[in-house]
């Protein structure tokens, strides 16, 4: 970011140069907070050092990005203006514009004068070429920040090794979509109680924010998890914290409960796709699970459980939404697909048959994730 | 709206909004505007019409649950036709919040 900013700055110190300006500034739009930040100035850096935050359609700055338009200030005083530094300066001529990337007005671009000047036409398409060049800089930087933090978050949240449990094989795949990380994510823990939890979900979007979003249940669900074992009561209670917390934000997970003996599993899936079963010797199906509503859509839906025997040698398919959805591919077809390629073989032979038949060469658009679990067959150690 | 595939229409007391074969993020604003807009101007029905639809990411889903939330709290009527996405949005769960129909005619008619 550092370089980023340098960057900025030297492009601001530019600008104030061509236009013949005392400072010059640029406000970023905080999309969380809806207000603009001061991110980067040249003979107004005490704005940027003391964080001033104006909110949009208020005050000089914040009118240009609620307009999308420039404004010319001739007279910068308290009923103009809302940042007191910029009094404080003697600043007594405003011109500034916005700073657009892909339709949407991301920050504000502004030149002061400390003494009284008449901005020309001619200025004000200066300013908003400078405005320009510097949207777009500032957007691409933006969205590797975006991306980089987002990988990192999710590397550093994935579990980077399985937990081991007695009688119990697994094995995982995660592809990041191309171009874009999204919301995806495998969890495995065991239980004080001796049962092993098995989840995968899908926040809904992608970027940063699914990241966070995914982080924060992936927690939460954690910690419901050590209070009972009944998967229905932890995805009612997710909900409710999702819904409370992060209204709007929506995920699909699917928990599994497996008893200590790893006999049985009790299954919920909260609008999720439901695993694949194969047990040694038959042909592989999709659990037959009821589906409850995804999280964070309503208050109050049911959340119904199904119980899966589960014999020696069988194995368990969950995955997301990436690896079976194709635009050119009913869902069916491709949840026949994955039954096919499902088998009751080691979870790591089985995970890279169901890459090679599902994924191919294909370049996935979406996050993939894949965790296969097989319960081993009785006489092996 | 001059979205392709796209249409916003009054049949009787019913708003219908016919949604592209396709939505993912390269629509789905305008998707949930348009649904959106349907639910501000106070008709008691609003349909959904998917029977195009091929293909509709989770930012379609989203625009979805928001117009659902939306006709909540305005008590707007929502209703869903829909062929190749049934089988999805009955996985997610959509289909316990909003009943889904066939054909525009079965939503149309339904509770007549």
């Amino acid at each position: 970011m550092l370089t980023g900013a340098e960057r900025t700055a030297a492009e601001l110190e530019r600008t104030r140069a061509v236009l013949q300006a005392d400072t010059a500034a640029v406000l970023l739009l905080d999309f969380s907070s809806g207000e603009l930040i001061a991110t980067a100035a040249a003979g107004l850096e005490e704005e940027v050092r003391q964080g001033v935050r104006i909110p949009v359609g208020r005050g000089f700055a914040g009118r240009i990005a609620a307009q999308h338009q420039p404004v010319i200030l001739d007279h910068v005083d308290h009923s103009t203006v809302l940042n007191p530094i910029l009094l404080a300066k003697g600043i007594r001529t405003l011109m500034g514009v916005p700073l657009i990337a892909g339709g949407k007005v991301i920050g504000v671009l502004h030149v002061g004068s400390l003494t009284p000047r008449e901005f020309t036409s001619d200025d004000v398409e200066l300013l908003q070429l400078a405005a320009d060049r510097a949207a777009t800089a500032v957007h691409s930087l933006m969205a590797q920040d975006d991306r980089i933090a987002a990988q990192a978050l999710q590397r550093s949240l994935l579990p980077s090794a399985l937990p081991v449990a007695d009688g119990a094989e697994m094995a995982v795949r995660y592809v990041p979509g191309e171009g874009v990380v999204g919301g995806d994510w495998y969890d495995v823990f065991t239980l004080p109680s001796g049962h092993l939890g098995i989840v995968v979900g899908d926040v809904t979007g992608s970027g940063l924010q699914a990241a966070v979003i995914m982080g924060r249940m992936r927690s939460a669900l954690r910690a419901y998890a050590l209070d009972t074992c009944d998967p229905a009561e932890v995805l009612c209670r997710l909900d409710r914290k999702m819904q409370h917390f992060e209204p709007g934000a929506l995920a699909t997970v699917a928990y599994a409960v497996l008893d200590p003996g790893l006999d049985r599993a009790r299954i919920c899936s909260a609008g999720h796709y439901p695993p694949v079963i194969a047990s040694p010797g038959r042909p592989a199906r999709l659990a037959d699970l009821p589906s409850g509503l995804l999280i964070g859509a309503a208050p109050g839906a049911e959340r119904p459980v199904a119980t899966i025997d589960i014999s020696p040698g069988t194995v368990m398919c969950f995955y997301t939404d990436g690896l079976i959805e194709r635009r050119d591919r009913p869902i069916d077809h491709r949840l026949a697909l994955l039954c096919q390629a499902v088998t009751a073989q080691p979870p790591d032979a089985a995970c890279a048959t169901v890459m090679a038949a599902l994924v191919g060469s294909q370049p996935a658009h979406d996050d993939t994730a894949v965790l296969i679990f097989r319960r081993k067959p009785l006489g092996t150690r | 709206m001059s979205v392709e595939g796209f249409e916003l229409r009054r049949i009787g007391q019913h708003g219908v909004v016919t949604v592209p074969a396709e939505v993912d993020i390269t629509n789905t604003d305008e998707v949930r505007q348009a649904l959106l807009s349907v639910v501000s101007q106070d008709v008691p029905v609003l349909i959904i019409d998917m029977s195009r639809t091929t293909f509709c990411d989770s930012t379609g889903v989203q625009a979805i649950i928001a117009t659902y939330r939306q006709t909540a709290a305005t008590g707007t009527e929502l209703r869903l036709v829909a062929t190749t996405m049934l089988r999805i949005l009955t996985f997610i769960g959509v289909d316990q919040l909003i009943p889904i129909y066939p054909d525009l005619n079965a939503a149309l008619t339904a509770g007549a």
